[in-house]
């Protein structure tokens, strides 16, 4: 019963991955178990967008403090897949203002899962890899039992309040799983003091997640999360988001079966309904007074099954859903008695997708590992107010069918101490709403209005990775690379027709197909355990991409490192930490880039775990970018300045 | 459970609250637009056991280009009359100066047998009004003899902008006129559009009996280009184009085609240059392309507003 309780945690499907046969379910229970927890070695009260970071295959573009679009192994939301609990969502906003990410907070989540390629495409095509969200679910207890937390703090810096609360009440036959959040951050300074304007958000997320166990063996759970941003400022762009909302849910039957060759069956459908209004009401220097309500609609299916036979398991995936996106704009005449000018920046597209993806994990010995895989799936567009996309494509399809195939295979050696890899992977996929039928979306970052395309070919991924550890009882330390060589590399080129729209942009660019282009990382983990309580971890990235003529890729991350020390003493806690980038020596001119300087933050925070009536509670304080550093990333649009020296506090109590 | 009951209100009730409605679309092309698809009966006239009817799309003439149809029966048999000889002359007078001039119309009306009506068209170059007033002249035959008959008829506003029209002096020293006739509703899209030029073919001999059509003769123009350049003339949209425009040319049925794109709705200006057979520019000026937010497009000499 214990077993059944643990995995009707639902999405640990780690079952595959594990080596164990069925006998050690109980293995399960402990991968589960020590499911990372949303926080960083720095910071406990984090958002998901800080949480992510900390990933060393994940950067981040920013806008501005709120929303950031994380890029994957350095390839921008277009080209990885990202999911909740495997469902597929997809941002209303035709600038990249509302990735997924934005859309949770990290009270309803309970780890994320990244996959790097195509190892990533159970849950669809992609080509840098997948990101899923997983949330929060308890599982069933033989006894009544109420759980709780509640987690507050607030940073001087952006004069950031926040209020996360969870409950949950788990029985034999019944769990429930409530959370509800709200932040409010005012614009934040940079290293210079100077208050950075349209900075400031407004979150508010609740979820509510019910199990039933419909037979020993089976149980049937419906999730929902509402997410609310308001007054959300971009500092990077001529517009701010009035309003965005997020209705997220699911309903999910699993079945267990104890013998046999199928182990598990999860099957979800979900719909979630995404409305995200920009606006410029708060900008009156904007020559033009523009409204861009966007609304993206997406129901789908996703229905697993985990095999086990001997020595090999497998997971095999379907995944369909069927996604509108809408985006509409509306300009203001300088003489409002004027007539409003309207087109559509997303002509009500229609997404479909179908896929079938496999996982096979084959264990030679004990000490080497065969996984491989594929997927197939069917993508189908439709543009239905095809006209916007004929005037720059005349003729172009209404409709499009594409096809998408994936495969990949990697090796695992483990020999004492060291533990080796080589992997390849190959797969497709199709252009996205915006690189297919977008329409005048402009791009604040290199002043361009973009068109898509909607004859583009598929972007083809031919990718090879490695890494080698090396893991001791004090220390360890392990190297990863991944080369993807990418044919049909969409990105946006000057078109010689058309003018601009915006009136802050410069030209039109139309999504076009490279040649190809490279694209290589590189990262190094260490750690070492230098006293008992005193730990040492280092980490180091690099990246390079280049186009068919060996130009610069925009948004590569240039050579980068963090390091932290933490030092544990009952119930004391100290860390400090470093982290960098050196200066962008290969940028873009070309794709809007300038070279970024070099930077260096420090961080210090201290924590303390007290119990009041034995109610485990822990407050923290610290402080990020000590010295106060002025800087911007490569990744910054705009080069605004990031947040100067942000003194934090919060409180935990779990209960 | 109280908790949970409680998030259940607080989803339903967040949840149902309102926020922006999308834009229904075929609409909001409709709002500053009237089409006309049908022929109605805009004036009749009766002479000598004969009614005349002249038709015009919904039964109203408007400045600018009108199709016209006219359709004669002999009221004695009730029987249409077929393939005669019609001409149609529209007369404007000038109450003030007592000055007659007329605009770019068909004189000889062209037969349509299918549908028995004859077949013409008028660009009306003002409205009427208290001083000017619009006349029409028709002839007609049958059994050898002619008839003659005119009635006053009033031309009214064009308020579909997509059917504006411009009057102006080439640089060669002619009057001439261009009317769209097409799009009446354009598109966020590619829009065939559709215009006429004409030209007021100077009288060569002297006046003989009122009316006389040699005094009030107009041409299609033949052969021509009407180079195109379509802008956003809204100071804030600073000089938008659109791209895949093409220049009209003259096909078989006497009028001018080509192709616009409209980028979006509102106010946009055809700028065109009319060049004749040789290539020679008749009028107008290239548009400087230059991006400039905040100022009010520039305009060829020779340019269309429309709407839409």
């Amino acid at each position: 019963m214990l077993c059944w309780g643990i995995s009707a945690n639902g999405q640990n499907a780690r079952v595959e991955n594990d080596s164990t046969k069925v006998t050690e379910l109980e293995e399960v229970i402990i991968t589960a178990a020590v499911k990372k927890k949303i926080e960083t070695e720095m910071k406990m009260a984090v958002s998901v967008d800080e949480f992510l970071a900390s990933s060393e295959n994940i950067s981040f573009i920013k806008r501005g403090a709120y929303a950031w679009e994380p890029l994957l192994n350095n390839m921008s939301t277009e080209r990885s897949t990202i999911t909740i609990d495997g469902m597929h969502i997809f941002g209303a906003c035709t600038d990249k203002m509302d990735p997924i990410t934005s859309y949770v907070e990290s009270n309803n989540l309970a780890t994320i899962d990244i996959k790097s390629g195509q190892e990533g495409s159970m849950h669809g095509s992609t080509i840098a890899g997948s990101i899923d969200l997983k949330r929060k679910s308890t599982a069933f207890t033989d006894e009544k039992n109420w759980r709780g937390s509640y987690q507050t703090g607030f940073e001087f810096n952006n004069k950031q309040f926040f209020n996360l609360g969870n409950v949950s009440y788990s029985s034999d036959k019944f769990v429930a799983d409530g959370s509800i959040s709200y932040r409010k951050a005012e614009n934040y300074s940079d290293g210079n003091n100077d208050e950075v304007n349209h900075s400031q958000f407004n979150k508010f997320n609740t979820s509510l997640g019910l199990a039933y166990k419909t037979s020993p063996l089976s149980s049937l759970r419906a999730d929902a999360i509402f997410d609310v941003a308001k007054d959300v400022g971009y500092p990077a762009l001529p517009m701010d988001l009035w309003l965005s909302r997020a209705l997220i849910t699911s309903v999910a039957y699993k079945q267990l079966f104890e013998e046999g060759l199928i182990r598990v069956w999860d099957s979800k459908i979900y719909f979630n309904a995404i409305e995200h209004y920009m606006d410029d009401t708060k900008r009156p220097e904007n020559l033009v007074h523009m409204d861009m309500p966007g609304w993206s609609t997406t129901y789908g299916l996703v229905s697993k099954v985990n095999l086990i036979k001997d020595n090999l398991s497998s997971e095999i995936q379907l995944n369909a859903y069927n996604n509108l996106s809408i985006a509409e704009m509306r300009m203001y005449p300088q003489d409002r008695s004027e007539r409003t000018m309207f087109a559509y920046s997303w002509p009500w597209v229609t997404t479909r997708y179908a896929g079938l993806s496999v996982n096979n994990s084959l264990d030679f010995t004990e000490k080497s590992q065969v996984n491989f895989g594929g997927s197939l799936g069917v993508n189908y567009n439709h543009s239905k107010y095809v006209d916007f996309n004929w005037i720059f494509y005349p003729g172009a399809p209404q409709e499009k069918t594409r096809l998408l195939p994936s495969l990949n295979a990697n090796y695992i050696l483990n020999i004492s101490d060291f533990n080796f890899s080589v992997g390849a992977g190959y797969g497709h996929r199709a252009p996205s709403v915006s690189e297919g039928y977008g329409y005048y979306i402009y791009n604040s970052f290199d002043r361009y209005d973009y068109i898509g395309n909607p004859d583009l070919k598929n972007e083809i991924s031919y990718e090879a990775n490695a890494s080698a550890g090396l893991k001791k009882e004090k220390m360890s330390i392990e190297a990863k690379v991944n080369y993807f060589h990418i044919q049909n590399y969409i990105i946006g080129k000057i078109l010689s027709l058309g003018s601009p729209m915006n009136y802050q942009s410069v030209g039109v660019k139309g999504y076009t197909s490279l040649d190809y282009a490279r694209l290589f990382n590189f990262s190094l983990n260490a750690r070492y355990n230098i006293l008992d309580h005193l730990h040492w971890n280092g980490t180091l990235t690099y990246a390079r991409g280049q186009d068919d003529k060996d130009g610069n890729l925009p948004f590569i991350r240039p050579l980068s490192y963090q390091t932290s020390l933490q030092y544990h003493y009952k119930k004391f806690g100290v860390q400090t930490s470093v982290n960098g980038d050196l200066a962008q020596v290969h940028y873009s001119p070309e794709y809007g880039e300038d070279e970024t300087p070099k930077y260096t933050v420090w961080n210090i925070s201290a924590d303390y775990t007290f119990y009041i009536k034995n109610v485990r509670s822990i407050f923290q304080m610290g402080a990020e970018n000590i010295l106060n550093e002025h800087y911007s990333t490569y990744a910054d649009w705009g080069n605004i300045p990031r947040m100067g020296r942000n003194i934090f506090t919060s409180l935990k109590i779990n209960f | 459970m109280k908790f949970f009951k409680f998030m259940v209100v607080v989803l339903c009730f967040t949840v149902t609250s309102c926020t922006i409605d999308k834009t229904d679309f075929e609409a909001e092309m409709r709002r500053d637009v009237t089409e006309y698809f049908e022929f109605k009966e805009a004036v009749s006239l009766h002479t000598n056991g004969y009614s005349i009817s002249v038709e015009a799309l919904n039964g109203t003439f408007f400045k600018g280009y009108n199709e016209i149809r006219l359709k004669i029966v002999n009221t004695q048999t009730n029987q249409p009359l077929n393939g005669s000889d019609v001409t149609l002359l529209p007369l404007l007078t000038n109450s003030d100066s007592n000055n007659t001039t007329s605009c770019p119309h068909r004189y000889d009306l062209v037969y349509n047998s299918d549908e028995q009506f004859y077949s013409g068209y008028a660009v009306f170059t003002s409205e009427s009004d208290p001083m000017e007033r619009w006349e029409v002249y028709i002839s007609f035959s049958d059994n050898a003899q002619t008839f003659t008959v005119h009635q006053p008829i009033n031309v009214q506003v064009q308020t579909n902008k997509n059917l504006n029209m411009s009057a102006f002096i080439g640089n060669d020293g002619e009057q001439y006129f261009i009317a769209l006739v097409a799009p009446q509703k354009p598109k966020v899209a590619e829009n065939e559009l559709v215009a006429g030029i004409y030209k007021y073919n100077q009288p060569t001999t002297p006046a003989g009996n009122f009316p006389d059509p040699s005094q009030f003769s107009y041409s299609e123009v033949s052969n021509h280009t009407l180079l195109l350049d379509p802008r956003m003339p809204e100071p804030s949209m600073g000089n938008h184009s659109s791209p895949n425009n093409q220049d009209l040319t003259q096909q078989n049925d006497g009028l001018y085609y080509g192709v616009v794109n409209y980028t979006m709705t509102g106010n946009w200006t055809l700028n065109f240059i009319l060049q004749n057979q040789n290539g020679e520019v008749i009028k107008g000026t290239e548009v400087p392309t230059d991006f400039t937010p905040g100022i009010e497009g520039a305009k060829s000499e020779l340019y269309i507003d429309i709407l839409f």
